[in-house]
């Protein structure tokens, strides 16, 4: 698989402050890839040394073969950066134009490509306003328009959805989704349900380390030998459930996470069906479930050792 | 020529020609050249026209050559056209502070926009740079060029006819020297900009900069008189030289202020690579 992000020792600080401290990392091409880490984790930091809007100051950073930075990856790297404004004097057609031009298509190339980014994005009919006529979910779209402009093969989302009301934001996930294909996304969020969705591989940062870096569904899956399964309940089932739960063969143990939501774990070399146990024991019993998952969730995989430690 | 190097070419040209874009297609723009054109209705109806009439007067004539001797520019008087003469006067003191303004916002605005992060996606550092910094210069000439025949539409109309060659040779010599004599000033507003995060902040830093070289200079040269020479060295000093030329002469000055342009501008891309952006 080829590698397009191999990161080895990076480090950096702003004056005394050290931000990143010996961060070493690849991200292979596929699945888009989750950035995540509590603010000031230095996940923006992070981001901007691979699009080379910082100088490194120490380690190694190879961006699809190339330095970071390099003008080589003109056009082969995309970025949604956070807080960069277009130029309020020209239309967000003109601009992405000229933004194609740059990355060397000829002038009618360059316009059906921005023609066809702010269609991918919804804002095809907005293509002549100006960036300032734009709300600020619009002006969001408009800058994940300009990350997609030459179908690069690596794209970089910083919080490509935040501000952004839920059908848009929808819309976006649904927009990566389908791009994921063509290009290899890696998304920075604070939205773990959403992270959760789209990737597949998951880097976690925290106060500038990395303390995490692997694949969702295999760490879901499997830790240390024991499994899970989460069940979502309708509100009226018995104060009692999860002894009735913890009867089932093989269930190690139940936690109820949150009022009508029980996380049960199990070894699955004793039951490998406990799932199906489970649905028998819900159906005879006539309690209704809203959901039910397999694996721990990425959330409870990220902070429930810090939960359980708190 | 390799791939990379004809797309630098490129880009280098799509920066340059987009200045000539913000000129035309913007608000912005349009109040730039509307402020040129009163500017330059004034200067050409009163200045340039009346100075003109009056230096067809023998008696103005020697007067004015006896005065501008005394001060070592005679040759003043001595282009095809007087209308000429006063409009390279006006130039030489007007337009390098003028372009003191006008060329202060080449990457600063981008840069606390966060265009630049954009930009630089897509092109280096350095051609963002120098294609902006060429955005100016093609300005620069547009404007020139403009004025220039205005100011000959003006003797046109009141001279009977003009002498064609020598008219094609004294624009010339114009159009190219104003550019040299706006180059280091134009470099200066280069390298002020990629330090600044505004344009107003980028003026303040070259009137700070250039009165600080200028100052400390003067006192070294007051401190150590065997120093004056280093004062020739001070962007515009040559202006005295080409200010009383009227030939293509006025080229050996040229190297002064290329030298200062491609110092300053090597200076601006410096900065340019190692900031954050």
């Amino acid at each position: 698989m080829k590698t397009l992000i191999e990161a080895t020792d990076l480090s950096y600080a702003y004056g005394a402050q050290r931000v990143l401290q010996q961060v070493s990392f690849t991200v292979e091409a596929g699945e888009p890839v989750a950035l995540i880490g509590p603010n000031g984790a230095g996940k923006t930091t992070l981001f901007s040394l691979i699009c080379g809007y910082l100088p490194l100051q120490s380690g190694q950073l190879q961006v699809l073969g190339e330095q970071a930075g390099s003008s080589a990856l003109a056009g082969r790297l995309g970025a949604l950066p956070q807080d960069a404004l277009f130029d309020p004097a020209f239309s967000l057609q003109s601009q992405l134009s000229f933004y194609g031009r740059l990355q060397g298509l000829s002038k009618v190339a360059a316009q059906q490509e921005a023609e066809r980014v702010l269609s991918l994005v919804g804002l095809a009919q907005h293509s002549q306003q100006l960036p300032t006529s734009l709300s600020h979910g619009m002006r969001k779209r408009l800058s994940i328009a300009q990350a997609l402009l030459g179908s690069p093969e690596l794209v970089l989302l910083d919080e490509p959805t935040a501000g952004l009301d839920p059908v848009n934001a929808m819309q976006i996930r649904q927009l990566i989704a389908n791009l994921s294909g063509q290009a290899t996304f890696l998304i920075s969020s604070h939205n773990i349900f959403e992270l959760e969705r789209l990737c597949g591989t998951v880097l976690y940062l925290e106060k500038g380390v990395l303390v995490r870096q692997g694949a969702l569904t295999q760490q879901a899956a499997q830790q240390a030998g024991c499994s899970y399964l989460t069940v979502v309940l309708e509100s009226a089932v018995p104060a009692d459930v999860s002894q009735w739960f913890s009867q089932l063969p093989g269930v190690t143990e139940v936690q109820q996470v949150q009022k009508h939501e029980y996380q049960l774990a199990y070894n699955p070399d004793i039951a490998a069906d406990v799932d199906l146990q489970l649905l028998q024991l819900l159906a005879g019993k006539g309690w209704r479930y809203r959901q039910l998952s397999k694996g721990l969730s990425l959330e409870q995989q990220l902070f429930s050792d810090k939960t359980r430690r708190a | 020529m390799s791939r990379s190097n004809s797309l630098w070419l490129h880009q280098f040209w799509l920066f340059a020609r987009f200045e000539i874009t913000r000129l035309t297609q913007t608000p912005r723009g349009w109040f730039a050249l509307a402020a040129f054109v009163v500017v330059w209705y004034f200067l050409l109806r009163y200045p340039i026209y009346e100075a003109a009439v009056q230096l067809q007067q023998l008696q103005v004539q020697a007067m004015l050559t006896q005065l501008l001797g005394a001060v070592g520019l005679e040759q003043l008087l001595r282009w095809p056209l007087p209308e000429l003469s006063v409009y390279w006067l006006l130039c030489l003191a007007v337009l390098p502070l003028a372009v003191l303004f006008s060329a202060a916002d080449q990457t600063c605005s981008d840069r606390s926009r966060g265009t630049l992060r954009l930009l630089t996606l897509r092109a280096s550092r350095e051609v963002i740079f120098l294609g902006r910094f060429a955005g100016q210069l093609l300005t620069q000439l547009l404007f020139i060029a403009v004025s220039l025949v205005a100011t000959l539409s003006l003797a046109c109309w009141r001279l009977e006819g003009l002498p064609p060659l020598a008219v094609l040779n004294s624009v010339s010599l114009i159009i190219i020297n104003l550019l040299i004599v706006l180059l280091p000033i134009t470099a200066l507003m280069a390298l002020c900009s990629a330090l600044a995060k505004s344009s107003r902040l980028a003026i303040s830093l070259a009137v700070v900069l250039l009165g600080a070289v200028a100052g400390g200079l003067g006192y070294l040269v007051w401190q150590f008189p065997a120093l004056e020479p280093v004062l020739d060295y001070l962007p515009l000093a040559q202006l005295p030289e080409v200010l009383n030329a009227n030939d293509w002469s006025m080229l050996q000055h040229a190297w002064l202020p290329l030298l200062q342009t491609v110092v300053l501008l090597l200076a601006g891309l410096v900065v340019m690579r190692r900031r954050a952006l």
